[in-house]
């Protein structure tokens, strides 16, 4: 049964973060290869904010989270826009370099030490017990905030006019412009999202299990999660990471633990030799690149 | 009265290199149609791309003259903005988003300013009623003629003045384009709205225009009335494919030599 | 051709043997030994600390080649070239370590598991492009790299694989001098296999590939095979950089052969100037000096003491920031700041090349 709860946790954290990298992608072709960083960042945004309002955490929390949406939009405008129109593989270095620098600036802003935000909020991260197993509260906020994420995004795209425009432009730029809608609002609306679900990733991460540049890490292996489920479907961003979640549990718990950093790239390896669009993916993507 | 759009000397160059058009004038009133006819590469796309802000994509520039748009300068406006004046493009290709459903299709695009957008998309189903019966299909399942049909319609959902249309008959049956040219013509009657039609098929465009201009090698070489251009020999000959007998190089010479120069 | 309008003054070549020389006229003979000249007395003049640059440059150099071949000229890209320097090195450290084998046997067995490691990096290529395909090899280079890791571990060198100075007979290779000999010699060797490869039938496969991978098939090359060639020459060539670097530090270990390496590489790439050697050089150079760089400027900030610990930072922040200025200002890199430079001197004092000639 923990197992069971392990991999649900792990595929929540997964799933948090894979809809960024899909958000993104699905919108402009860009891989934001800077996603793990931006959400260590928002993580490091909630320890400033944390003291700064140390009284009341819960504003302390919404202000990060406000931060990073803003630090999202501002990447697209001083950033990504620039690389509109260049080669897709351009921007995605580009995205490279945003990482670079952000590991950077994170470890001189705040050092490289190990951070505990739960702590600077005066939190206490309780083991709940549940059906047999347990799990951390953080733990459980992280599963509740995936469900929600997914279905707020889901009924965003679904039926709001923005998200309806925001999958125009994503398989028809140059007609969504013709039809008035200015891609740039769409591009920045779609990296401020994206940050922010990424931010909600990386502070409910950092309230679990502290803090420091190890997060990358975990942002890259929800890479994979993104890719197996193909990087344009949401329902295929949940489903990979559940796929790649389960093997990683797994493998640590009946092979290797060492093995845990390599299982999801593994998995992705076999993905992309016999279904490179992923599970979801739609095929054409392959020669659009 | 002032012409609702007017083109004056429009010079684009590609790429700092090649010019495409040169000295190009043309006008359009409020509730015409105006047809803009000529073979590939006769200008016919950059002008229309000129007027819709799309330059810039394919490194081109408008090196000289002026669009105005009841009095509005049109010259490096991005696409978005131009389309929130009151002009939209149907394009030649890729018109419609072909994994949204057509009511999807039709909630996307951003409506001018002022406009009634419950209005407007009821009117895009009185004037395609076949798309209502096909509101939840996906775009990109429909056929060529449902497509333009939609395209048009998505078009007027963003409550434009001036329609442009690229290549209204490409790769559709006639009787399609004869049914979707009449639907122009009622557009036109019914909203008002201007009409600037591009294409190949010189019968179907002339039949519904009001006036036409023909383009060759980025220049206008013939412009006037609809009758008029119908009439004239070099059209019938050129672009209707009457006049039957075949004719030497020397004459096709001497087509060159009547036809006039503009800008 | 008739040859009315004005142009540039210069070197026009009228054969296509004179296409193929390496080296066209006069002057570039000169400048080519008095270049070798000065690499060759630079030994002897510098302090020991400029020849450990020296030869770091070297290293990086025969790697950045090689990556500038797969990702420059056959367009493939590649974001595990970390993973091909870790293959490498391993297999000279578990070489040594396993079978005491000796220099001229490890560096050779690097190559051919390069070029087998190479294969294997390939295959996905044949069905993947683009995105696709430099997040595959970013995935084989977790896994070469978990590779080695569990070696080290299993067989308990968990700091890392130490590895004897390479001898040749009585003569071991320990001074600085003489690797600053053996690195360049190894780099000039990858430069001129390159240029060689380039100049040939593969090497205009690989342009065409890069070009447009259908059309390049539709002309009768065999695309998958010119694929796997470049990535199995790449790779073996980087594997060689790698068993160097080895021998070079004396050591192998994991840590050295993170993500940021394989970045640093592609940033190699990029800075110096996609599709030209020189670029992968001057990139290499680039690169690698770089942090000296900044530990310099960082010594000169007030209180430089205080940011000694954060030095690692401070790199990061100024790499990322350097690559994204290079992205957005100058894709073209080094080589085209080069070019611009040389072609103002050639056409001075006109200021733009008319139409359709001069050099490239």
């Amino acid at each position: 049964m923990q197992l069971a709860i392990n991999i649900a946790v792990l595929t929540a954290i997964y799933a948090l973060i894979a809809c960024g990298y899909v958000l993104i992608y699905r919108v402009s072709r860009v891989l934001n290869l800077a996603h793990g960083e931006l959400m260590m960042l928002s993580a490091y945004l909630l320890i400033t904010t944390a003291s700064l309002f140390s009284k009341t955490p819960f504003i302390a929390l919404g202000a990060a989270i406000f931060l990073s949406l803003c630090v999202g939009v501002l990447v697209y405008l001083f950033l990504m826009r620039r690389m509109t129109g260049e080669m897709v593989l351009a921007a995605v270095l580009t995205t490279v370099a945003l990482g670079v620098l952000l590991r950077g600036l994170v470890v001189l802003i705040w050092s490289a030490q190990q951070q505990n935000p739960a702590q600077a909020l005066g939190w206490v991260n309780h083991s709940l017990p549940v059906f047999g197993g347990r799990i951390s509260a953080a733990g459980a906020a992280l599963i509740a905030t995936t469900a929600l994420v997914y279905v707020g995004l889901f009924l965003f795209l679904r039926f709001s006019r923005y998200g309806i425009r925001m999958r125009a432009a994503g398989q028809n730029p140059l007609l969504a412009a013709q039809r008035g809608i200015s891609l740039h609002v769409i591009y920045a609306l779609a990296w401020g999202l994206s940050t922010l679900t990424g931010a909600l990733a990386g502070i409910l991460i950092s309230l679990d299990s502290g803090l420091d540049s190890t997060m990358v890490l975990i942002g890259l292996k929800a890479f994979p999660a993104a890719l197996v489920g193909g990087l344009d479907s949401l329902v295929g961003a949940l489903l990979g990471s559940l796929i790649i979640a389960a093997a990683e549990v797994l493998m640590i718990y009946y092979v290797d633990a060492l093995l845990s950093d390599v299982v999801p790239f593994l998995v992705l390896i076999l993905m992309l030799v016999f279904r490179p669009w992923g599970l979801f993916g739609t095929r054409e993507e392959l020669d659009r690149v | 009265m002032n012409p609702l759009l007017r083109v004056e000397k429009l010079e684009v160059v590609y790429g700092r290199a090649i010019t495409s058009i040169q000295g190009i004038s043309l006008e359009a009133h409020k509730g015409e149609i105006v047809a803009l006819l000529g073979t590939n590469g006769a200008g016919k796309s950059t002008t229309l791309r000129a007027i819709s802000g799309f330059l810039g994509l394919d490194d081109a520039r408008v090196t000289e003259g002026a669009i105005h748009f009841k009095d509005n300068s049109l010259a490096n406006r991005p696409p978005y903005l131009i389309t929130k004046l009151g002009i939209v493009l149907v394009p030649e290709r890729d018109k419609v988003f072909p994994n949204l459903s057509v009511v999807e299709n039709l909630s996307a695009p951003v409506a001018t300013a002022g406009a009634n957008r419950k209005r407007l998309e009821e009117m895009a189903f009185t004037f395609f009623p076949k798309l209502a019966e096909l509101r939840g299909r996906t775009a990109g399942l429909l056929s060529g003629g449902e497509r333009q049909m939609l395209a048009l319609a998505s078009a007027l959902v963003c409550g434009p003045e001036l329609l442009l249309v690229d290549e209204l008959s490409l790769g559709l049956a006639p009787v399609v384009v004869e049914d979707l040219a009449q639907r122009l013509v009622e557009i036109r009657d019914k909203l008002g709205i201007t009409i600037l039609l591009v294409e190949q098929n010189a019968t179907v465009a002339l039949s519904i225009a009001d006036r036409g201009y023909v383009l060759e090698n980025g220049r206008v070489v013939l412009d006037g009335d609809a009758a008029r251009l119908k009439s004239h020999g070099d059209i019938q000959e050129f672009y209707l494919g009457g006049a039957g007998e075949r004719r030497s190089y020397r004459d096709v010479k001497q087509y060159r030599r009547s036809r006039r120069w503009y800008g | 051709m008739s040859s009315r309008e004005p142009r540039a003054s210069g070197y026009f070549r009228s054969s296509y043997a004179q296409g193929l020389r390496l080296l066209e006229t006069r002057t570039q003979w000169t400048a080519l030994v008095l270049f070798l000249t000065a690499l060759g007395i630079f030994p002897f003049t510098a302090t020991s600390f400029q020849l450990d640059l020296a030869c770091q440059v070297f290293l990086a150099a025969i790697g950045a080649i090689a990556l500038m071949l797969l990702t420059g000229y056959a367009g493939q890209v590649s974001l595990g070239h970390a993973g091909l320097i870790a293959a490498g090195a391993f297999t000279a450290g578990i070489l040594f370590k396993e079978f005491g084998a000796k220099f001229w046997i490890t560096i050779p067995a690097a190559a051919v598991v390069g070029a087998l490691i190479g294969l294997i990096f390939g295959l996905p290529s044949l069905r993947l492009r683009g995105l696709y395909l430099a997040v595959s090899t970013l995935a084989l280079h977790f896994i070469v790299v978990y590779l080695g890791g569990e070696y080290e571990t299993k067989r308990g060198f968990s700091t890392g694989i130490l590895i004897d100075a390479p001898r040749v007979g009585d003569f071991i290779i320990r001074d600085r001098k003489i690797w600053y000999f053996v690195l360049l010699s190894f780099a000039a060797a990858a430069l001129l296999i390159s240029l060689n490869l380039l100049r040939s039938r593969t090497g205009r496969a690989w342009a065409a590939i890069r070009s447009h991978e259908t059309i390049a098939e539709a002309l009768g090359i065999g695309v998958p095979a010119h694929k796997l060639l470049a990535f199995v020459i790449s790779s073996s060539m980087t594997a060689v950089a790698g068993a160097l670097f080895g021998y070079y530090r004396g050591f192998v270990s994991v840590e050295a052969f993170s993500l940021f390496l394989s970045i640093q590489y592609v940033a190699m790439i990029i800075i110096g100037g996609m599709g030209s050697l020189l670029g992968a050089i001057l990139g290499a150079v680039f690169v690698t000096l770089l942090p000296y760089v900044i530990e310099y400027a960082v010594a000169q900030l007030p209180n430089a003491r205080s940011y000694a610990g954060m030095l690692a930072a401070f790199n990061y922040a100024a790499f990322g920031v350097v690559m994204i200025l290079f992205l957005i200002f100058e894709p073209q890199g080094l080589v085209g700041i080069w070019r611009r430079v040389q072609n103002y001197f050639l056409l001075w004092p006109f200021k733009q090349k008319p139409l359709g000639g001069g050099r490239k």
